[in-house]
């Protein structure tokens, strides 16, 4: 069975980067981890052999998804501030960091991605018009795709005055989550995570 | 019936106590506290010395919480004004229900010989008269020639039409409605001026350059404020607070301007037992450095904390005579709602060590800069790639798809058309695959703004406008990040390739001659390559593009001047690392590129259009140093424009 059209396939890799960029960007904004987004969160893809994801942060390398989450989470710093219990303070929350994405576009870089794959989703990988929900579900899974994301990184001081703006430039390659594809485990778990993730705020 | 004559004696009324509540009071001996504990305030018992007969009816309504007399509810009226606040919509609102009526006859009455030409009695009189059945105002009057004017609400218009015909003060009154205009409309707007010029009388005195100070303490004991009737009330207080500070701060054309001007704010003896009262002070001026609050009633935290996380640069603050000074403990939380405080009463409760630690605490401080990072491996593909493809993308770029690119390649272009920036979009827009603006996943755009192939790719590089990218060997200029990892198919079909992800991040020079179009741009390219297909007859590496997405954004160096208020680290890992960010104009030394004739001309012509010079001198200033490069012609230009020959321009028109 040769690969599937190219319709397919772009129609497909737009719906998961959506799906990705609205998770990922949301969950930074509100301070939430974003390590399952990373493939070190696919104990499958650990078992066969892939090395953890490659992230460079502002051309630092950060060894585990874990790190990174720390340095957004330094990055915000008085999200959450240390002040007071004063029950008269304003409650209004200031989000002093906000990522705001203007602009993604993805392509696909591999349309037939095997590794680690499980047998049941080598079989098919097509999206067929009249093919059950499981088979739409799983249809052109099997896709590498890189997406870059740009916008802006909005900073506000804790009194809501904004401090600066800076452009930021992320690039993810993202990989099939197979055991989220087949929904073996948990929900949450992400359909696609980044194998390599580069990012650049200036 | 005998028409009733006029005018009747003035009759005074005591006007009705001062409410409680917010605000800055007037200060007297012993100040009254009500069971709330707030300072009450005893109002005048007449008016503030115009002599005007109060007018009867609904002003009591109009002059807010216990205005007693006209000129006091008039002030209102324009301190609101200047205050800012909804006062203004309301009045311009009531205007639709308003009808203006003309009265001859006052020339003739006794009355004439008054100060202001009996006016002021007549509209009494009217008032009075008219006011049998329900008390009517009469907003507006003014005399011009033999005609009194005056403004009242259409409802009213009928009772006043039926004094036409009274006497009044040995004159018979002819009164009519009118859709005329009131001839001198400006009245109340010459008290609206005067206002605003006593207002800035009193803040003349109260400014004081040198301390760069806006003094508002005592603002009860204020001379020129009591002769303006502005302690009336608590309220008219408060709005007197209001105006001032709004005057006072817009003065200045922008924030920066008033920061400057105005570090020091003191609100010292104005019995504010919560800074609730001046809250807005917050707003007009959120940078202040010293602030004194002494000799007020405030008397514990709580009081206090409408202010908490507001005035983050405050240095300075005094709370001497005030009850908190009693409490024990206050002073590590107001640290906290303050972080630059260092100095209260006087005395130094914070090193400026300390205070550069507290702010970085609660500054969000973005992720430090780190220069390019290249592990794309012992061969340096990167390196080598990256040089040869910026200057094919510049000089050839037909003979760079052909080289680097094959069937299975992908293009893709996307813009962040922010408003507001110095070049236009209309060259890429229609390519822009932007898939945050195109709606569904299922849109043909997607689909058709990819391009897929070397031939369909370098079609569309034709039709996209000229660029300049600056030299590799200027690390400055560019942020480029690559690494390896698994994951592409291998071309044989068998097994998985190793990739390299390059993520570069610069800016170029564009010239755009099909839209006249000249500037810089700067923009984020991300490539991967992969193993080339040994199957390919034309592939001349052994490597090629498998995606290469180029991002266009415009972003602008001299945005980052906001940086100013936030601590240094900040402005350090933005500015000093950030190599795109630092050259504006010129790019120098890049790979040697000659436009061709028809962009020669079109460079020409513009130039000429700019400058003013002649298409040969034109020629010349392209074609010498600044080697075609339109900025840096632009720039020599100007170097030498003195030197210049008369012959060098074209004849002035």
């Amino acid at each position: 069975m040769g690969p599937p059209p190219l319709a397919t396939i772009v129609a497909c890799s737009a719906e998961a980067s959506k799906n990705f960029v609205e998770w990922y960007y949301a969950s930074i904004n509100d301070g939430k981890s974003v390590v399952q987004g990373y493939v070190n969160a696919s104990e499958r893809y650990t078992v066969a052999g892939q090395p953890p994801a490659d992230i460079c942060i502002n051309g630092r390398v950060v060894a585990t998804p874990e790190e990174w989450d720390a340095l957004l989470a330094q990055q915000r710093r008085a999200a959450n501030p240390t002040a007071s219990a004063n029950p008269f303070a304003s409650t209004d929350k200031v989000d002093t960091v906000r990522y705001e994405v203007a602009s993604y576009d993805v392509h696909v870089i591999n349309s037939d991605y095997r590794f680690a794959a499980p047998p049941e989703v080598l079989v098919d990988y097509t999206i067929t018009s009249n093919g059950g929900a499981r088979r739409k579900a799983e249809g052109s899974v099997r896709i590498v795709m890189m997406l870059t994301v740009s916008g802006t990184v909005h900073f506000t001081a804790t009194d809501g005055r904004p401090l600066a703006e800076q452009h930021f430039h992320d690039v993810f390659i993202l990989v099939p989550n197979w055991d989220a594809i087949l929904r073996h485990g948990s929900k949450a778990t992400r359909r696609y995570i980044a194998i390599s993730h580069t990012y650049r705020a200036y | 019936m005998a028409p009733p004559t006029g005018p009747r004696g003035n009759a005074h009324r005591s006007a009705p106590r001062g409410s409680r509540g917010g605000g800055i009071t007037k200060r007297r001996g012993t100040p009254r506290t009500d069971k709330d504990g707030d300072v009450a305030m005893d109002v005048p018992a007449t008016g503030s010395g115009t002599g005007d007969a109060p007018a009867r009816g609904n002003r009591g309504a109009r002059g807010g919480r216990g205005a007693s007399t006209r000129s006091s509810s008039q002030i209102a009226e324009n301190i609101r004004n200047y205050g800012g606040d909804s006062g203004q919509a309301q009045g311009s609102k009531a205007h639709f229900n308003r009808t203006t009526l003309k009265i001859l006859g006052l020339r003739n009455s006794k009355a004439a010989s008054n100060n202001d030409g009996g006016l002021g009695t007549l509209v009494n009189f009217i008032q009075r008269k008219a006011s049998k059945e329900k008390p009517i105002r009469i907003s507006k009057s003014t005399l011009d020639g033999d005609y009194a004017w005056i403004t009242v609400n259409k409802d009213d218009a009928p009772v006043i039409l039926r004094l036409n015909g009274f006497v009044y003060a040995g004159a018979t009154l002819e009164i009519t409605e009118t859709t005329e205009r009131m001839p001198n409309d400006s009245s109340s707007r010459t008290t609206t001026e005067e206002t605003k010029k006593n207002l800035l009388a009193v803040l003349g005195k109260r400014y004081h350059a040198e301390q760069k100070l806006l003094d508002l303490s005592a603002l009860g004991r204020d001379e020129g404020l009591s002769m303006m009737g502005a302690f009336g009330s608590q309220s008219l207080a408060e709005k007197a607070f209001k105006a001032l500070l709004h005057l006072a701060t817009s003065q200045y054309k922008n924030s920066q301007e008033k920061n400057e001007a105005i570090e020091a704010v003191s609100l010292a003896r104005n019995d504010i037992n919560d800074v609730q009262q001046v809250f807005t002070l917050v707003f007009s001026l959120p940078d202040l450095k010293r602030l004194d609050l002494s000799g007020n009633h405030l008397d514990s935290l709580p009081k206090i904390a409408k202010w908490e996380h507001r005035f983050q640069q405050l240095q300075e603050l005094h709370l001497t005579d005030n009850p908190i000074m009693n409490q024990d403990n206050f002073v590590p939380e107001l640290l906290k709602w303050f972080p630059s405080l260092q100095i209260l009463n006087g005395q130094q409760v914070r090193t400026p060590e300390e205070i550069a630690e507290s702010l970085k605490l609660i500054s969000p401080t973005p992720i430090a800069q780190f220069p390019s990072n290249l592990r794309d491996g012992e061969n340096n593909v990167a390196s080598a790639f990256l040089s040869a493809f910026f200057i094919l993308f510049d000089s050839d770029r037909a003979r760079l798809a052909s080289e680097f690119y094959d069937d299975e390649s992908w293009f893709s272009v996307s813009v962040i058309p922010n408003p507001g920036r110095t070049l236009p979009w209309k060259s890429y827009l229609k390519f822009s695959r932007n898939v945050n603006r195109i709606s569904t996943s299922r849109s043909p755009d997607l689909l058709k703004r990819i391009f897929t192939g070397g031939d369909l790719i370098a079609g569309l590089w034709a039709l996209l406008p000229s660029t300049r990218h600056p030299s590799l060997d200027q690390p400055g200029q560019w942020l480029i990040d690559c690494h390896t990892f698994p994951g592409l198919a291998d071309p044989s079909g068998q097994g998985v390739a190793t990739g390299l992800a390059i993520c570069v991040n610069g800016q170029f020079e564009e010239a755009d001659t099909a839209q006249n179009i000249f500037g810089t741009r700067t923009f984020s390219r991300t490539f991967i390559l992969g193993p080339s297909n040994p199957a390919n007859p034309r592939s001349k590496h052994p490597y090629r593009v498998i995606s290469d997405q180029l991002t266009l954004h415009n972003f602008k160096a001299n945005e980052a001047a906001v940086v100013q208020q936030v601590p240094a680290v900040f402005a350090m890992s933005t500015l000093a690392t950030v190599p795109t960010v630092a050259a504006a104009a010129s790019v120098p030394n890049i790979a040697p590129m000659t436009p061709d004739a028809a962009t020669k001309a079109q460079l020409i012509q513009e130039l000429s259009s700019r400058t003013n010079m002649t298409a040969e001198y034109s020629e010349l200033c392209l074609g010498g140093a600044a080697n075609w490069n339109f900025d840096l012609a632009l720039e020599s230009f100007e170097k030498l424009r003195a030197t210049l020959p008369p012959d060098a321009f074209l004849t002035a028109t």
